[in-house]
């Protein structure tokens, strides 16, 4: 009988358990149990304390006439379509160094390519923000330089948007129009390291007298790129698809530290997240973070479920 | 040229025009962490004369940095240790015996990997206010290692599975017990893995910010993060004190980075092969 097979494996082998144990306290500790708690506390009126109303769904119906809301899931949308463009330079830079001839060059491009990882995640925001900045920063010293500043003033003037002026410095964090521009540019030219090495990684099964194939029937490099490339790194691109769509949905941080607590100017930079954060530690209304945090869960989730179904990632 | 194949120059000069504003922030800041804001400003973009750089911003930046390198150096390091000492146990357990409850107890761990984790934030908050695990650098460890155990779990389960049974085998009639057969057999077949995801996990641990924010009040714990937010909101600003001070908290990567970088792109391109 297979079932008492297995009560005498559990007790001879019982203190495998043990093994498994700190793991599983940890995880129900720190994950399961605050998952829980929110669910719980998204039902409460709730500063914090030991005194809480039970309010039943009002958080939620507070939340869905939350008009900073809305608007914060309009922008963070708005930012998965901008990340989504954005992993188009990974994409290329992969098969452009994959695509020259002599390894040894391609290991010092790789080399260089993982520099830019020392820098603390921080720093790199720190120092993009100080480029922003209308006086001193390197991207508007840049557009002078290059004449680019004196094209979007035209620009400006003909579409009347009132936002580029001849004389006045471009406030790119302190402009409500420039903010979602802002969060655009910001990490130019949008190489994601491990995204390149990934992809190489999968490059790497082509064989060179596949190129050699593709060029004696005259295959173009587009369409190289599109029939033998892409095929092979379609399953590392879904992955960074699915990671990077629920990563920007639920990110924040890049927000709060480029615009502060209240999403910048106008709020414009404001997403969920920000606002769950923004609740709970600035205005101390832990109950409703937790109903805003739960809302965002549901719908990651969702979509989570969706690309699992549709967006099949090949184990 | 007759460096490259003549085919090759135009993506050759692709790459490098990428590879130069890709690494255009890090020049800036170390050339600007040499100069006064005077300087800065009369001259923005080429490195100033050594003999009027500016030693005491790298000076001052030491002072203000060390304390929050210190801090997140022991965070990070004891963070990692424990995430992965956890992590091999835990998938030793999934990997090598099917034991009742097992089947159950992988997707306990699975599903986390499905569910977002921005919700838990307020009731951590909550949670370690009521542990007494504020404003303490153990509550940034605890925290950390609970939320790598599932990804790490997931990669070394697949990794340990796959390894020879004879080995174990071996092991077995010799004598070693479960923990022996990990030291002698698991750690040593599963190095290059282990140090891919150790330098993942430290990198992690080394980048985090938001917990440290709303966890640490006295300065003498504040990590790297929380003190380099701390100092973007002074109201007057010495860029190059501030330059210095980023380009000093790179430092341990950069000698990490010296150790491990083979490892660390191999590994990174292995591990994505198997998934």
């Amino acid at each position: 009988m297979p079932r008492s097979i297995a009560t005498q494996k559990a007790l001879r082998e019982w203190k495998l358990y043990f093994f498994l144990a700190p793991s599983l306290i940890l995880v129900v500790m720190f994950s399961y149990f605050p998952a829980a708690s929110a669910v719980y506390h998204s039902f409460f009126d709730w500063a914090g304390g030991e005194t809480k109303h039970l309010i039943g769904l009002d958080n939620f119906r507070r939340a869905f006439g939350d008009q900073v809301l809305w608007n914060s899931f309009k922008t963070v949308s708005i930012l998965v379509v901008f990340n989504l463009f954005k992993m188009i330079p990974s994409i290329f830079l992969a098969v452009i160094i994959h695509r020259i001839v002599s390894d040894r060059w391609q290991y010092f491009y790789r080399i260089f390519l993982v520099i830019p990882m020392i820098v603390p995640h921080l720093v790199t925001l720190f120092i993009w923000k100080f480029f922003f900045d209308p006086n001193l920063g390197a991207l508007n010293k840049v557009l002078d330089l290059t004449g680019i500043k004196e094209v979007l003033v035209q620009i400006d003037q003909w579409f009347g948007w009132g936002v580029f002026h001849a004389n006045a410095s471009i406030g790119w964090l302190s402009q409500p129009e420039l903010i979602l521009p802002s969060l655009f540019i910001w990490g130019f030219p949008w190489i994601g390291t491990v995204g390149v090495l990934i992809y190489l990684a999968g490059l790497q099964s082509i064989g060179k007298e596949i190129y050699e194939a593709a060029e004696l029937d005259g295959v173009g490099p587009f369409k190289k790129f599109l029939y033998i490339e892409l095929p092979l790194i379609v399953t590392q691109v879904r992955l960074s698809l699915v990671l990077l769509i629920i990563g920007t949905l639920q990110g924040y941080g890049l927000q709060l530290v480029l615009l502060g607590n209240a999403g910048g100017p106008d709020g414009r930079g404001m997403v969920p997240g920000l606002w769950m954060y923004n609740r709970a530690f600035i205005s101390g209304e832990l109950g409703y973070a937790c109903a805003i945090g739960m809302m965002l869960f549901v719908f990651i989730l969702a979509l989570t479920l969706i690309n699992n179904k549709y967006v099949r990632v090949d184990k | 040229m007759k460096l490259f194949k003549n085919r090759d120059s135009i993506n050759h000069a692709i790459v490098w025009f990428v590879l130069l504003i890709e690494l255009f922030p890090i020049y800036m800041m170390l050339q600007v962490s040499f100069k006064d804001n005077a300087e800065f400003i009369k001259n923005p973009w080429l490195p100033s004369n050594p003999e009027t750089w500016q030693w005491e911003n790298w000076a001052f930046g030491l002072k203000l940095i060390t304390p929050y390198i210190a801090n997140t150096l022991f965070v990070a390091v004891t963070g990692t240790v424990a995430t992965l000492f956890l992590a091999i146990l835990a998938s030793y357990f999934f990997a090598r015996q099917k034991m009742p409850f097992s089947g159950f107890l992988w997707s306990a761990f699975l599903i986390l990997m499905l569910m977002p984790g921005v919700a838990n934030l307020v009731p951590l908050f909550n949670l370690l206010k009521n542990l007494s695990l504020l404003n303490s650098l153990l509550a940034l460890i605890i925290v950390g290692v609970a939320g790598a155990q599932v990804f790490n779990i997931f990669i070394l389960r697949n990794f340990i599975e796959d390894l020879p049974n004879d080995l174990f085998e071996a092991a077995e009639m010799d004598g070693a017990n479960h923990f022996q057969q990990i030291v002698n057999i698991v750690i040593p077949m599963a190095a290059p893995i282990i140090g891919t995801l150790s330098i993942l996990a430290f990198l992690q641990k080394w980048n985090d910010f938001l917990l440290p924010l709303i966890i640490l009040r006295d300065k003498e714990l504040f990590t790297l993060g929380v003190g380099l937010i701390y100092l973007d909101g002074e109201y007057v600003k010495q860029w190059g004190q501030i330059m210095a001070a980023y380009f000093i908290a790179s430092v341990p990567l950069i000698i990490i980075f010296l150790f491990c970088m083979r490892l660390f792109v191999r590994g990174l391109s292995a591990g994505a092969i198997k998934g």
